[in-house]
């Protein structure tokens, strides 16, 4: 993994953005989404930032045991 | 001394006696075992904690059917990966208490498993660059020795009587104010530690299997009756999971979400060269990052830093984090400039959302996991397997890991030493 896609500026390096949290399961209480982390190897679901470009909030998809991208997408925005 | 008699005990006499027996005197550090159908206990993971469990409970607590399940090799993991540093100088009591506990069993672990794990005090130097790090680092080593542990603060004028090789007067950006030392920190030869409690275990009949991925638990009635492995199905009475760096996977594994998440974190080393860096140095600097530098035995210099900064399992270093903690070294001594990197590694961290360990009963009564050591889990292997062992043994947690039970993020008892909040990456 060395670079994101981000949907308004294109591939970048990895080092232009910031990692903010892994995503608990979906339909978690408030505890679990604070403190509790869904850890399976071949999937992460994670909040991101395009810190040192556009700021956009993204979505990330990733495969945290191979390194491999699987999707990015702005917060917000649903799946296409 | 022929096959099959006693494993020799490591000693100068001993040297002589080998000597003299010629080659076939020294075997190898542990006997192979093979795996039995029940164990009373089986530890997974033959890391540094996962081995010390298994060593105090057969020492400590005469145990005598307990296997170590490993993966892949014994020390492939953390053990072997990390930048060899031990010290105790925390904020947080109950940190501090468990810590130095820690740093009081490496001064004698050697003597203790009849191994040299070479532990070196030659002190660790926390450098402050403004007057507010000052003020900081004040507060932290006032906090250490309340709680009787060894930390001094050095102005500029004693920091460079203790660490020559740091050139404290030559104008910077963010000048060198001071530091907080502690000296009884320093360094242990973590392959050392590994093969040490490996052979002690072994010693004290602990099987110690390789090659032995567990993939799933079995209950019934309520407590966890076994582990599937990839060779077959053992029975355990109880279970350890002490496998830092997965234990997230272990969590899903046991249907349990942990608050934790898995990070890299990066190390280096240069080619060896003569004794120049006389301590271990660590150089927080504004706006960048952290570098932490010392020399090994060998003579190259171990420098490492600040977390990759997202999840990943694949031990695989980002080049972005690597050139900032070369940036740091070469900041903070010039003198290492041309030196040429040899080795360059990542191992993956239970990072836990408060920055501080997860000691405690894993779903069944009888599943216990001792984990979430963060990038801090080396300097923590003696008193973690004492503690974790005890805990096994006698179902009662000791006071010294009681403060690391699971249920504290709930409670909001959280040990978070650094104040990031539920961000490993700020921890």
């Amino acid at each position: 993994m060395k670079r994101l896609d981000c949907p308004f500026c294109g591939p970048r390096e990895l080092e232009e953005f910031a990692f903010h949290k892994t995503l608990a399961e979906p339909g978690a209480g408030p505890f679990a989404a604070v403190y509790e982390r869904a850890n399976r190897v071949d999937l992460s679901v994670e909040h991101w930032q395009h810190l040192h470009g556009c700021r956009a909030w993204l979505l990330v998809r990733r495969n945290p045991g191979s390194g491999a991208v699987l999707e990015v997408r702005a917060l917000g925005k649903a799946a296409p | 001394m022929r096959a099959g008699g006693p494993r020799p005990r490591y000693s100068a006499l001993a040297l002589l006696r080998a000597r003299l027996a010629g080659p076939g005197y020294w075997r190898p550090l542990w006997r192979g075992a093979r795996l039995k159908d029940a164990y009373e206990v089986v530890v997974v993971g033959a890391g540094g904690h996962g081995l010390a469990t298994a060593f105090h409970l057969a020492r400590d607590h005469g145990l005598k059917r307990v296997a170590v399940l490993e993966k892949r090799l014994v020390g492939y993991g953390n053990v072997g990966r990390n930048t060899t540093i031990v010290r105790s100088n925390y904020l947080l009591p109950e940190n501090q208490h468990f810590y130095e506990d820690a740093l009081r069993r490496w001064e004698s672990l050697s003597r203790d498993l009849n191994y040299n794990v070479m532990y070196s005090p030659r002190g660790v130097v926390d450098l402050a660059l403004s007057d507010g790090e000052m003020c900081d680092l004040a507060r932290r080593g006032n906090a250490m020795r309340l709680a009787g542990i060894d930390g001094e603060l050095f102005d500029r004028a004693a920091l460079k009587r203790f660490a020559p090789e740091l050139d404290t007067a030559r104008p910077r950006r963010f000048p060198i104010q001071g530091a907080l030392v502690q000296r009884r920190g320093g360094t242990v030869r973590h392959d050392a530690v590994a093969w040490g409690y490996a052979r002690a275990a072994a010693a004290l009949g602990v099987d110690i299997i390789e090659d032995c991925e567990v993939t799933g638990v079995r209950a019934a009635g309520g407590l966890a009756s076994g582990v599937e492995t990839t060779r077959g199905y053992v029975r355990a009475e109880r279970i350890v999971f002490a496998t830092a760096g997965h234990t997230g996977a272990i969590g899903t594994l046991l249907g349990v979400a942990l608050p934790i998440e898995t990070h890299l974190l990066q190390a280096m080393v240069t080619e060896p060269v003569k004794p120049l860096v006389n301590t271990v140095l660590v150089y927080v600097y504004p706006g960048h990052g952290e570098t932490y530098i010392l020399q090994s035995d060998r003579g190259g210099v171990v420098m490492g830093g600040f977390l990759d900064g997202f999840p990943s399992y694949t031990r695989e270093g980002q080049w972005f984090r690597l050139e900032n903690v070369v940036e740091g070294a070469v900041d903070l001594l010039p003198q290492i400039a041309s030196l040429r990197i040899l080795r360059h590694w990542a191992g993956t961290n239970d990072m836990t959302m408060d920055g501080s360990p997860i000691m405690d009963r894993l779903r069944y009564d009888n599943v216990f996991v001792n984990a979430g050591w963060c990038y801090g889990g080396f300097k923590t292997i003696p008193a973690s397997g004492a503690a974790c062992a005890r805990f096994v043994a006698t179902g009662t947690a000791p006071d010294l890991i009681r403060p690391y039970r699971l249920s504290r993020f709930a409670t909001g008892h959280l040990l978070d030493e650094r104040g990031g909040g539920p961000f490993p990456v700020r921890q």
